[in-house]
Protein backbone atom coordinates (compact mmCIF):
# COMPACT_ATOMS: atom_id res chain seq x y z
CA UNK A 1 0.00 0.00 0.00
CA UNK A 2 2.81 2.39 0.91
CA UNK A 3 4.52 1.55 -2.35
CA UNK A 4 1.37 2.37 -4.30
CA UNK A 5 0.96 5.74 -2.56
CA UNK A 6 4.65 6.48 -2.92
CA UNK A 7 4.47 5.77 -6.64
CA UNK A 8 1.32 7.87 -7.02
CA UNK A 9 2.78 10.98 -5.39
CA UNK A 10 6.46 10.68 -6.32
CA UNK A 11 7.61 10.04 -9.86
CA UNK A 12 10.32 11.42 -12.09
CA UNK A 13 8.18 13.42 -14.50
CA UNK A 14 6.31 15.16 -11.63
CA UNK A 15 7.06 18.89 -11.54
CA UNK A 16 4.01 20.45 -9.87
CA UNK A 17 2.96 18.86 -6.58
CA UNK A 18 -0.13 18.73 -4.36
CA UNK A 19 -0.21 22.42 -3.33
CA UNK A 20 -0.86 23.30 -6.98
CA UNK A 21 -3.94 21.05 -6.98
CA UNK A 22 -5.19 22.88 -3.87
CA UNK A 23 -4.47 26.18 -5.65
CA UNK A 24 -6.48 25.07 -8.69
CA UNK A 25 -9.37 23.96 -6.48
CA UNK A 26 -9.53 27.15 -4.39
CA UNK A 27 -9.27 29.44 -7.41
CA UNK A 28 -12.11 27.56 -9.14
CA UNK A 29 -14.15 27.63 -5.92
CA UNK A 30 -13.69 31.38 -5.54
CA UNK A 31 -14.57 32.12 -9.17
CA UNK A 32 -17.55 29.74 -9.05
CA UNK A 33 -18.91 31.21 -5.80
CA UNK A 34 -18.61 34.74 -7.18
CA UNK A 35 -20.59 33.80 -10.29
CA UNK A 36 -23.27 32.16 -8.14
CA UNK A 37 -23.41 35.20 -5.87
CA UNK A 38 -23.85 37.54 -8.84
CA UNK A 39 -26.58 35.39 -10.36
CA UNK A 40 -28.42 35.02 -7.04
CA UNK A 41 -28.34 38.76 -6.40
CA UNK A 42 -29.48 39.65 -9.92
CA UNK A 43 -32.07 36.98 -10.51
CA UNK A 44 -33.44 35.62 -7.28
CA UNK A 45 -33.00 37.72 -4.16
CA UNK A 46 -35.67 40.28 -3.32
CA UNK A 47 -34.75 43.07 -0.93
CA UNK A 48 -31.31 43.72 0.57
CA UNK A 49 -28.94 41.01 -0.71
CA UNK A 50 -26.64 41.16 2.32
CA UNK A 51 -29.34 39.63 4.54
CA UNK A 52 -29.32 36.46 2.43
CA UNK A 53 -27.33 33.57 3.95
CA UNK A 54 -26.00 32.45 0.58
CA UNK A 55 -24.67 35.91 -0.23
CA UNK A 56 -22.96 35.87 3.18
CA UNK A 57 -21.47 32.50 2.22
CA UNK A 58 -20.19 33.93 -1.07
CA UNK A 59 -18.68 36.85 0.85
CA UNK A 60 -16.69 34.33 2.91
CA UNK A 61 -15.79 31.76 0.25
CA UNK A 62 -14.83 34.01 -2.67
CA UNK A 63 -12.27 36.27 -0.91
CA UNK A 64 -10.80 33.49 1.24
CA UNK A 65 -10.57 31.22 -1.81
CA UNK A 66 -8.63 33.72 -3.90
CA UNK A 67 -6.36 34.94 -1.08
CA UNK A 68 -5.46 31.45 0.17
CA UNK A 69 -4.89 30.17 -3.36
CA UNK A 70 -2.51 33.06 -4.05
CA UNK A 71 -0.66 32.38 -0.79
CA UNK A 72 -0.28 28.74 -1.82
CA UNK A 73 1.05 29.79 -5.21
CA UNK A 74 3.57 32.19 -3.65
CA UNK A 75 4.77 29.68 -1.05
CA UNK A 76 5.21 27.12 -3.82
CA UNK A 77 7.79 29.32 -5.59
CA UNK A 78 11.42 28.40 -4.95
CA UNK A 79 11.90 32.12 -4.20
CA UNK A 80 8.69 33.12 -2.37
CA UNK A 81 10.09 36.52 -1.40
CA UNK A 82 10.61 37.39 -5.06
CA UNK A 83 6.88 37.01 -5.83
CA UNK A 84 6.57 40.76 -6.47
CA UNK A 85 8.61 40.33 -9.64
CA UNK A 86 5.56 38.57 -11.10
CA UNK A 87 3.66 41.81 -10.58
CA UNK A 88 6.32 43.93 -12.29
CA UNK A 89 7.50 41.82 -15.20
CA UNK A 90 4.80 40.56 -17.51
CA UNK A 91 4.87 38.22 -20.48
CA UNK A 92 1.71 38.22 -22.58
CA UNK A 93 2.47 34.79 -24.07
CA UNK A 94 2.52 33.24 -20.59
CA UNK A 95 -0.82 31.96 -19.31
CA UNK A 96 0.49 32.34 -15.77
CA UNK A 97 1.44 35.96 -16.33
CA UNK A 98 -1.97 36.77 -17.81
CA UNK A 99 -3.43 34.98 -14.77
CA UNK A 100 -1.44 37.22 -12.41
CA UNK A 101 -2.88 40.24 -14.18
CA UNK A 102 -6.40 38.83 -14.01
CA UNK A 103 -6.44 37.78 -10.39
CA UNK A 104 -5.15 41.12 -9.20
CA UNK A 105 -8.02 42.78 -11.06
CA UNK A 106 -10.47 40.13 -9.89
CA UNK A 107 -9.48 40.51 -6.25
CA UNK A 108 -9.82 44.29 -6.40
CA UNK A 109 -13.21 44.22 -8.17
CA UNK A 110 -14.46 41.45 -5.86
CA UNK A 111 -13.74 43.54 -2.76
CA UNK A 112 -15.39 46.59 -4.32
CA UNK A 113 -18.49 44.57 -5.16
CA UNK A 114 -18.66 43.07 -1.65
CA UNK A 115 -18.31 46.56 -0.19
CA UNK A 116 -21.29 47.68 -2.30
CA UNK A 117 -23.41 44.68 -1.35
CA UNK A 118 -22.59 45.00 2.35
CA UNK A 119 -22.65 48.81 2.41
CA UNK A 120 -25.39 48.98 5.07
CA UNK A 121 -23.84 46.65 7.66
CA UNK A 122 -20.38 48.13 7.00
CA UNK A 123 -21.76 51.60 7.62
CA UNK A 124 -23.50 50.46 10.75
CA UNK A 125 -20.32 48.87 12.05
CA UNK A 126 -18.23 51.96 11.37
CA UNK A 127 -20.82 54.09 13.12
CA UNK A 128 -21.30 52.04 16.25
CA UNK A 129 -18.54 49.40 16.32
CA UNK A 130 -15.63 49.54 18.79
CA UNK A 131 -17.45 52.16 20.90
CA UNK A 132 -17.62 54.53 17.95
CA UNK A 133 -13.84 54.68 17.54
CA UNK A 134 -14.16 54.11 13.79
CA UNK A 135 -16.74 56.84 13.27
CA UNK A 136 -14.25 59.12 11.49
CA UNK A 137 -13.96 56.45 8.76
CA UNK A 138 -17.69 56.25 8.15
CA UNK A 139 -18.04 59.40 6.09
CA UNK A 140 -15.23 58.92 3.53
CA UNK A 141 -16.11 55.26 3.04
CA UNK A 142 -19.77 56.06 2.64
CA UNK A 143 -18.88 58.65 -0.01
CA UNK A 144 -16.69 56.15 -1.88
CA UNK A 145 -19.41 53.53 -1.78
CA UNK A 146 -22.17 55.85 -2.94
CA UNK A 147 -19.94 57.04 -5.79
CA UNK A 148 -19.12 53.45 -6.86
CA UNK A 149 -22.72 52.32 -6.48
CA UNK A 150 -23.57 54.41 -9.54
CA UNK A 151 -21.57 51.87 -11.56
CA UNK A 152 -22.92 48.80 -9.80
CA UNK A 153 -24.22 47.07 -12.91
CA UNK A 154 -20.95 47.61 -14.83
CA UNK A 155 -18.93 46.42 -11.83
CA UNK A 156 -21.03 43.27 -11.67
CA UNK A 157 -20.52 42.58 -15.37
CA UNK A 158 -16.77 43.10 -15.12
CA UNK A 159 -16.62 40.85 -12.06
CA UNK A 160 -18.66 38.16 -13.83
CA UNK A 161 -16.33 38.22 -16.83
CA UNK A 162 -13.21 38.10 -14.64
CA UNK A 163 -14.63 35.23 -12.57
CA UNK A 164 -15.53 33.26 -15.70
CA UNK A 165 -12.06 33.90 -17.17
CA UNK A 166 -10.35 32.79 -13.94
CA UNK A 167 -12.47 29.64 -13.85
CA UNK A 168 -11.16 28.69 -17.28
CA UNK A 169 -7.65 30.04 -16.56
CA UNK A 170 -6.72 27.12 -14.31
CA UNK A 171 -7.40 24.85 -17.28
CA UNK A 172 -5.39 26.93 -19.75
CA UNK A 173 -2.50 26.99 -17.28
CA UNK A 174 -2.11 23.22 -17.64
CA UNK A 175 -3.40 22.70 -21.17
CA UNK A 176 -0.50 24.61 -22.77
CA UNK A 177 1.99 22.03 -21.45
CA UNK A 178 3.05 20.04 -24.52
CA UNK A 179 5.16 17.81 -22.29
CA UNK A 180 2.11 16.02 -20.93
CA UNK A 181 -0.38 14.72 -23.53
CA UNK A 182 -3.23 14.29 -21.03
CA UNK A 183 -2.97 17.94 -19.96
CA UNK A 184 -2.29 19.25 -23.47
CA UNK A 185 -6.01 18.94 -24.12
CA UNK A 186 -8.22 21.73 -25.53
CA UNK A 187 -11.15 20.61 -23.36
CA UNK A 188 -9.36 21.14 -20.05
CA UNK A 189 -10.33 24.85 -19.63
CA UNK A 190 -14.01 24.06 -20.13
CA UNK A 191 -13.81 21.06 -17.79
CA UNK A 192 -12.22 23.18 -15.06
CA UNK A 193 -14.74 25.97 -15.67
CA UNK A 194 -17.64 23.56 -15.08
CA UNK A 195 -16.02 21.93 -12.06
CA UNK A 196 -15.22 25.36 -10.59
CA UNK A 197 -18.83 26.38 -11.05
CA UNK A 198 -20.13 23.20 -9.43
CA UNK A 199 -17.77 23.65 -6.46
CA UNK A 200 -18.99 27.26 -6.24
CA UNK A 201 -22.67 26.22 -6.01
CA UNK A 202 -21.91 23.39 -3.60
CA UNK A 203 -19.71 25.54 -1.33
CA UNK A 204 -22.25 28.38 -1.27
CA UNK A 205 -25.17 26.03 -0.52
CA UNK A 206 -23.24 24.19 2.19
CA UNK A 207 -21.96 27.27 4.03
CA UNK A 208 -25.25 29.13 3.54
CA UNK A 209 -27.32 26.36 5.09
CA UNK A 210 -24.90 25.16 7.77
CA UNK A 211 -23.01 28.34 8.64
CA UNK A 212 -25.60 31.05 8.05
CA UNK A 213 -28.74 29.03 8.82
CA UNK A 214 -30.38 29.81 5.51
CA UNK A 215 -33.45 27.64 4.89
CA UNK A 216 -33.04 24.79 2.43
CA UNK A 217 -36.50 25.63 1.20
CA UNK A 218 -35.96 29.32 0.38
CA UNK A 219 -36.26 30.64 -3.20
CA UNK A 220 -32.44 31.03 -3.27
CA UNK A 221 -31.92 27.42 -2.23
CA UNK A 222 -34.43 26.24 -4.82
CA UNK A 223 -32.67 28.22 -7.50
CA UNK A 224 -29.20 26.99 -6.49
CA UNK A 225 -30.48 23.42 -6.53
CA UNK A 226 -32.03 23.83 -9.94
CA UNK A 227 -28.75 25.34 -11.16
CA UNK A 228 -26.57 22.59 -9.71
CA UNK A 229 -28.05 19.68 -11.67
CA UNK A 230 -27.32 20.93 -15.20
CA UNK A 231 -23.85 22.06 -14.11
CA UNK A 232 -22.97 18.58 -12.82
CA UNK A 233 -24.50 17.05 -15.93
CA UNK A 234 -22.45 19.42 -18.08
CA UNK A 235 -19.30 18.51 -16.17
CA UNK A 236 -19.98 14.83 -16.82
CA UNK A 237 -20.44 15.48 -20.54
CA UNK A 238 -17.25 17.58 -20.82
CA UNK A 239 -15.33 14.92 -18.88
CA UNK A 240 -16.53 12.38 -21.43
CA UNK A 241 -15.46 14.57 -24.34
CA UNK A 242 -12.12 15.25 -22.60
CA UNK A 243 -11.28 11.53 -22.58
CA UNK A 244 -12.94 10.88 -25.92
CA UNK A 245 -10.63 13.46 -27.47
CA UNK A 246 -7.59 11.80 -25.89
CA UNK A 247 -8.57 8.32 -27.08
CA UNK A 248 -9.37 9.46 -30.60
CA UNK A 249 -6.13 11.45 -30.84
CA UNK A 250 -4.20 8.21 -30.54
CA UNK A 251 -0.46 8.05 -29.90
CA UNK A 252 0.80 9.28 -26.55
CA UNK A 253 -2.54 10.95 -25.78
CA UNK A 254 -4.25 7.57 -25.92
CA UNK A 255 -1.49 5.95 -23.85
CA UNK A 256 -1.81 8.70 -21.23
CA UNK A 257 -5.61 8.41 -21.04
CA UNK A 258 -5.52 4.65 -20.80
CA UNK A 259 -2.87 4.69 -18.07
CA UNK A 260 -4.71 7.36 -16.10
CA UNK A 261 -8.09 5.65 -15.84
CA UNK A 262 -7.29 1.96 -15.96
CA UNK A 263 -4.50 1.33 -13.50
CA UNK A 264 -2.97 2.44 -10.25
CA UNK A 265 -3.98 4.78 -7.45
CA UNK A 266 -5.18 7.63 -9.69
CA UNK A 267 -7.58 5.37 -11.60
CA UNK A 268 -9.28 4.63 -8.26
CA UNK A 269 -9.41 8.37 -7.46
CA UNK A 270 -10.95 8.93 -10.90
CA UNK A 271 -13.66 6.30 -10.80
CA UNK A 272 -14.53 6.53 -7.10
CA UNK A 273 -13.82 10.20 -6.33
CA UNK A 274 -14.41 12.07 -9.58
CA UNK A 275 -17.04 9.98 -11.36
CA UNK A 276 -19.00 8.28 -8.57
CA UNK A 277 -18.83 10.60 -5.56
CA UNK A 278 -18.53 13.83 -7.51
CA UNK A 279 -20.89 13.32 -10.43
CA UNK A 280 -23.06 10.17 -10.41
CA UNK A 281 -24.02 10.23 -6.72
CA UNK A 282 -25.22 13.87 -6.69
CA UNK A 283 -27.08 13.36 -9.99
CA UNK A 284 -28.70 10.16 -8.73
CA UNK A 285 -29.67 11.68 -5.38
CA UNK A 286 -31.26 14.66 -7.09
CA UNK A 287 -33.14 12.45 -9.51
CA UNK A 288 -34.24 9.54 -7.34
CA UNK A 289 -35.07 11.09 -3.96
CA UNK A 290 -38.58 12.54 -3.47
CA UNK A 291 -38.83 16.30 -3.82
CA UNK A 292 -39.80 16.88 -0.17
CA UNK A 293 -36.44 15.46 1.02
CA UNK A 294 -34.43 17.52 -1.42
CA UNK A 295 -34.53 20.63 0.72
CA UNK A 296 -33.67 19.12 4.08
CA UNK A 297 -30.40 20.23 5.66
CA UNK A 298 -29.06 16.66 5.79
CA UNK A 299 -29.69 16.16 2.10
CA UNK A 300 -27.98 19.43 1.21
CA UNK A 301 -24.97 18.61 3.38
CA UNK A 302 -24.55 15.14 1.83
CA UNK A 303 -25.10 16.37 -1.72
CA UNK A 304 -22.77 19.37 -1.55
CA UNK A 305 -20.04 17.53 0.36
CA UNK A 306 -19.95 14.77 -2.21
CA UNK A 307 -19.88 17.31 -5.03
CA UNK A 308 -17.02 19.25 -3.36
CA UNK A 309 -15.09 16.03 -2.71
CA UNK A 310 -15.51 15.19 -6.38
CA UNK A 311 -14.07 18.53 -7.49
CA UNK A 312 -11.07 18.18 -5.14
CA UNK A 313 -10.53 14.66 -6.54
CA UNK A 314 -10.74 15.98 -10.10
CA UNK A 315 -8.06 18.63 -9.52
CA UNK A 316 -5.68 16.15 -7.85
CA UNK A 317 -6.38 13.48 -10.46
CA UNK A 318 -5.80 15.80 -13.43
CA UNK A 319 -2.63 17.29 -11.93
CA UNK A 320 -0.97 14.02 -10.89
CA UNK A 321 -2.24 11.57 -13.51
CA UNK A 322 -1.64 14.29 -16.10
CA UNK A 323 2.05 14.47 -15.28
CA UNK A 324 2.57 10.70 -15.22
CA UNK A 325 2.76 10.19 -18.98
CA UNK A 326 5.15 12.36 -20.97
CA UNK A 327 5.13 12.99 -24.67
CA UNK B 1 -11.91 57.18 -63.62
CA UNK B 2 -11.13 54.52 -66.15
CA UNK B 3 -8.31 52.04 -65.91
CA UNK B 4 -6.84 50.66 -69.10
CA UNK B 5 -5.36 47.22 -69.26
CA UNK B 6 -1.94 48.84 -69.65
CA UNK B 7 -2.38 50.94 -66.47
CA UNK B 8 -3.56 47.89 -64.61
CA UNK B 9 -0.54 45.84 -65.64
CA UNK B 10 1.90 48.59 -64.67
CA UNK B 11 0.19 49.09 -61.34
CA UNK B 12 0.07 45.42 -60.51
CA UNK B 13 3.72 44.99 -61.44
CA UNK B 14 4.62 47.79 -59.04
CA UNK B 15 2.61 46.19 -56.22
CA UNK B 16 4.11 42.78 -56.86
CA UNK B 17 7.64 44.21 -56.89
CA UNK B 18 7.09 46.15 -53.70
CA UNK B 19 5.61 43.05 -52.11
CA UNK B 20 8.64 41.01 -53.03
CA UNK B 21 11.10 43.25 -51.20
CA UNK B 22 10.23 42.25 -47.63
CA UNK B 23 10.60 38.60 -48.62
CA UNK B 24 14.09 39.25 -49.96
CA UNK B 25 14.90 41.23 -46.84
CA UNK B 26 13.83 38.51 -44.41
CA UNK B 27 16.11 36.01 -46.15
CA UNK B 28 19.09 38.16 -45.31
CA UNK B 29 21.09 36.51 -42.57
CA UNK B 30 21.48 38.64 -39.50
CA UNK B 31 23.18 37.34 -36.39
CA UNK B 32 24.28 33.85 -35.57
CA UNK B 33 22.24 30.70 -35.05
CA UNK B 34 24.30 28.45 -32.81
CA UNK B 35 23.56 24.80 -33.39
CA UNK B 36 25.00 21.50 -32.18
CA UNK B 37 25.27 18.07 -33.74
CA UNK B 38 25.71 14.95 -31.63
CA UNK B 39 27.25 12.23 -33.77
CA UNK B 40 25.96 9.09 -32.09
CA UNK B 41 28.18 7.02 -34.39
CA UNK B 42 31.31 8.63 -33.01
CA UNK B 43 30.18 8.84 -29.36
CA UNK B 44 31.76 6.22 -27.10
CA UNK B 45 29.80 7.22 -23.98
CA UNK B 46 32.87 8.24 -21.97
CA UNK B 47 30.90 11.13 -20.38
CA UNK B 48 33.93 13.44 -20.45
CA UNK B 49 31.49 16.08 -21.76
CA UNK B 50 29.37 15.79 -18.62
CA UNK B 51 32.38 16.34 -16.35
CA UNK B 52 33.70 19.25 -18.43
CA UNK B 53 30.28 20.93 -18.39
CA UNK B 54 29.98 20.63 -14.62
CA UNK B 55 33.45 22.04 -14.07
CA UNK B 56 33.33 24.95 -16.52
CA UNK B 57 29.83 26.08 -15.61
CA UNK B 58 30.15 25.32 -11.88
CA UNK B 59 27.02 23.15 -11.97
CA UNK B 60 26.19 22.04 -8.39
CA UNK B 61 26.02 18.37 -7.40
CA UNK B 62 22.62 16.73 -7.73
CA UNK B 63 21.65 18.54 -10.94
CA UNK B 64 23.14 18.49 -14.43
CA UNK B 65 22.87 20.42 -17.67
CA UNK B 66 23.93 17.49 -19.77
CA UNK B 67 23.36 13.75 -19.56
CA UNK B 68 24.57 10.99 -21.83
CA UNK B 69 21.98 8.24 -21.60
CA UNK B 70 23.26 4.76 -22.40
CA UNK B 71 20.90 2.29 -24.05
CA UNK B 72 20.39 -1.32 -23.06
CA UNK B 73 23.16 -3.55 -24.48
CA UNK B 74 22.55 -4.28 -28.16
CA UNK B 75 23.62 -7.66 -29.57
CA UNK B 76 24.98 -10.76 -27.83
CA UNK B 77 28.33 -11.26 -26.16
CA UNK B 78 31.02 -10.72 -27.36
CA UNK B 79 29.47 -8.47 -30.04
CA UNK B 80 27.82 -6.05 -27.68
CA UNK B 81 27.31 -2.39 -28.44
CA UNK B 82 25.42 0.52 -26.93
CA UNK B 83 23.70 3.65 -28.16
CA UNK B 84 24.31 6.98 -26.54
CA UNK B 85 21.74 9.76 -26.38
CA UNK B 86 22.53 13.32 -25.41
CA UNK B 87 19.92 14.88 -23.13
CA UNK B 88 20.33 18.64 -22.87
CA UNK B 89 18.68 21.89 -23.94
CA UNK B 90 17.78 21.83 -27.66
CA UNK B 91 17.85 25.65 -28.03
CA UNK B 92 14.53 25.63 -29.84
CA UNK B 93 13.57 28.39 -32.24
CA UNK B 94 10.08 28.22 -30.72
CA UNK B 95 10.92 27.42 -27.09
CA UNK B 96 7.88 26.46 -24.95
CA UNK B 97 9.85 27.38 -21.80
CA UNK B 98 10.19 31.00 -22.99
CA UNK B 99 6.52 31.22 -24.00
CA UNK B 100 5.26 30.16 -20.56
CA UNK B 101 7.71 32.09 -18.36
CA UNK B 102 5.59 34.63 -16.44
CA UNK B 103 8.43 37.03 -15.59
CA UNK B 104 10.41 36.92 -18.82
CA UNK B 105 13.36 35.31 -17.02
CA UNK B 106 13.55 32.65 -19.72
CA UNK B 107 14.54 34.19 -22.99
CA UNK B 108 15.97 33.45 -26.41
CA UNK B 109 18.97 35.60 -27.30
CA UNK B 110 18.16 36.97 -30.78
CA UNK B 111 21.85 37.42 -31.67
CA UNK B 112 22.85 33.81 -31.13
CA UNK B 113 19.61 31.81 -30.97
CA UNK B 114 20.66 30.57 -27.53
CA UNK B 115 17.89 30.00 -24.99
CA UNK B 116 18.96 31.20 -21.56
CA UNK B 117 17.68 32.16 -18.08
CA UNK B 118 18.13 35.39 -16.14
CA UNK B 119 18.40 33.97 -12.60
CA UNK B 120 17.58 37.34 -11.05
CA UNK B 121 14.23 37.62 -12.83
CA UNK B 122 13.31 33.97 -12.15
CA UNK B 123 10.93 33.47 -9.21
CA UNK B 124 11.02 29.67 -9.33
CA UNK B 125 7.44 28.87 -10.39
CA UNK B 126 8.77 25.88 -12.35
CA UNK B 127 6.32 26.43 -15.20
CA UNK B 128 9.24 26.19 -17.67
CA UNK B 129 10.38 22.89 -16.18
CA UNK B 130 6.92 21.45 -16.81
CA UNK B 131 6.63 23.07 -20.24
CA UNK B 132 9.91 21.77 -21.70
CA UNK B 133 9.05 18.61 -23.66
CA UNK B 134 12.73 17.60 -23.56
CA UNK B 135 12.76 17.71 -19.74
CA UNK B 136 16.17 19.30 -19.41
CA UNK B 137 15.45 22.06 -16.89
CA UNK B 138 16.02 22.00 -13.14
CA UNK B 139 16.10 24.34 -10.17
CA UNK B 140 19.67 25.25 -9.30
CA UNK B 141 20.05 24.44 -5.59
CA UNK B 142 22.34 27.45 -5.08
CA UNK B 143 20.52 30.25 -6.93
CA UNK B 144 17.03 28.69 -6.55
CA UNK B 145 16.43 29.74 -10.16
CA UNK B 146 15.64 27.53 -13.16
CA UNK B 147 18.72 26.58 -15.16
CA UNK B 148 19.96 24.42 -18.04
CA UNK B 149 22.56 24.24 -20.83
CA UNK B 150 23.31 27.66 -22.37
CA UNK B 151 25.92 26.43 -24.90
CA UNK B 152 28.44 27.93 -22.40
CA UNK B 153 27.15 31.39 -23.39
CA UNK B 154 28.42 32.97 -20.18
CA UNK B 155 31.63 30.93 -19.83
CA UNK B 156 33.58 29.38 -22.71
CA UNK B 157 31.69 31.09 -25.54
CA UNK B 158 32.17 34.49 -23.91
CA UNK B 159 35.92 33.78 -23.89
CA UNK B 160 35.91 32.88 -27.56
CA UNK B 161 36.21 29.14 -26.91
CA UNK B 162 33.97 26.26 -27.94
CA UNK B 163 31.44 24.94 -25.39
CA UNK B 164 33.09 22.78 -22.71
CA UNK B 165 31.46 19.55 -23.90
CA UNK B 166 32.67 20.08 -27.48
CA UNK B 167 36.18 20.94 -26.33
CA UNK B 168 36.46 17.89 -24.14
CA UNK B 169 35.09 15.26 -26.53
CA UNK B 170 37.91 12.81 -27.38
CA UNK B 171 36.19 11.42 -30.49
CA UNK B 172 34.90 14.70 -31.97
CA UNK B 173 31.35 13.46 -31.63
CA UNK B 174 30.12 16.99 -30.92
CA UNK B 175 30.09 19.61 -33.67
CA UNK B 176 29.17 23.17 -32.78
CA UNK B 177 28.84 26.33 -34.82
CA UNK B 178 26.74 28.87 -36.65
CA UNK B 179 23.98 27.41 -38.82
CA UNK B 180 23.49 30.80 -40.49
CA UNK B 181 26.98 30.52 -41.94
CA UNK B 182 26.74 28.01 -44.82
CA UNK B 183 30.51 27.40 -44.69
CA UNK B 184 30.67 26.49 -40.99
CA UNK B 185 31.46 22.89 -40.08
CA UNK B 186 28.08 22.43 -38.42
CA UNK B 187 26.25 23.63 -41.56
CA UNK B 188 28.37 21.33 -43.73
CA UNK B 189 27.74 18.31 -41.50
CA UNK B 190 23.98 18.95 -41.41
CA UNK B 191 23.93 19.46 -45.19
CA UNK B 192 25.85 16.30 -46.00
CA UNK B 193 24.85 13.81 -43.27
CA UNK B 194 21.58 12.16 -42.45
CA UNK B 195 20.56 13.79 -39.19
CA UNK B 196 17.48 13.64 -36.98
CA UNK B 197 15.98 15.80 -34.27
CA UNK B 198 13.55 14.73 -31.57
CA UNK B 199 9.92 15.78 -31.07
CA UNK B 200 9.94 18.11 -34.10
CA UNK B 201 6.23 17.41 -34.48
CA UNK B 202 5.62 19.63 -31.44
CA UNK B 203 6.67 22.62 -33.52
CA UNK B 204 9.58 23.60 -31.26
CA UNK B 205 12.20 23.63 -34.06
CA UNK B 206 15.02 22.23 -31.89
CA UNK B 207 18.65 23.03 -32.78
CA UNK B 208 20.29 19.90 -31.46
CA UNK B 209 20.78 17.60 -34.43
CA UNK B 210 21.77 13.97 -34.10
CA UNK B 211 23.47 11.48 -36.38
CA UNK B 212 22.03 8.05 -35.67
CA UNK B 213 24.30 5.10 -34.95
CA UNK B 214 23.94 2.28 -37.53
CA UNK B 215 22.39 -0.08 -35.00
CA UNK B 216 19.14 1.81 -35.52
CA UNK B 217 16.31 2.34 -33.08
CA UNK B 218 16.54 6.09 -32.55
CA UNK B 219 15.27 7.39 -29.27
CA UNK B 220 12.76 10.14 -29.35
Amino acid sequence: MNDILNGAFHFESLVWHGPIAAYLFLLGLSAGATLIGLLLKRRVIQGPAWKNGFIKAVAVIAPIGIVVSLLILILHLTKPLAFWKLMIYYNVTSVMSVGVMMFQLYTAVLFVWLALVFADPINQFLDLGLQGRLRWLARPIDRCVSFLSRFELSIEWVLALLAAALGAYTGFLLSVLKTYPLLNNPWLPLLFFFSGLSSGVAGTLLLGVVGFKESGDSPSAHWAHAFEKPIIFGELVVLGIFFGWLFLSGGRAEVAALAAITSGFWAVVFWVGVVFVGLLLPLALQTILPAKWQHSVTFIVVLTSSSLLGVVSLRYFILYAGQMTVY
Amino acid sequence: MSVTRRDFLIASTCVATAGAFPVVHSMEVDGKRYTMVHDEKACIGCTACMDACREVNAVPEGVSRLNIIRSEPIGTYPDVTFQFFRQSCQHCDVPPCVAVCPSGASFRDPDTGIVDVDPDKCVGCQYCIAACPYQVRYIDPVTQAADKCDFCRKTNLAQGKLPACVESCPTNALIFGDLNDPDSEVSQVIATSKTYRTKVELGTDPHLYRIAAPTGGNRS
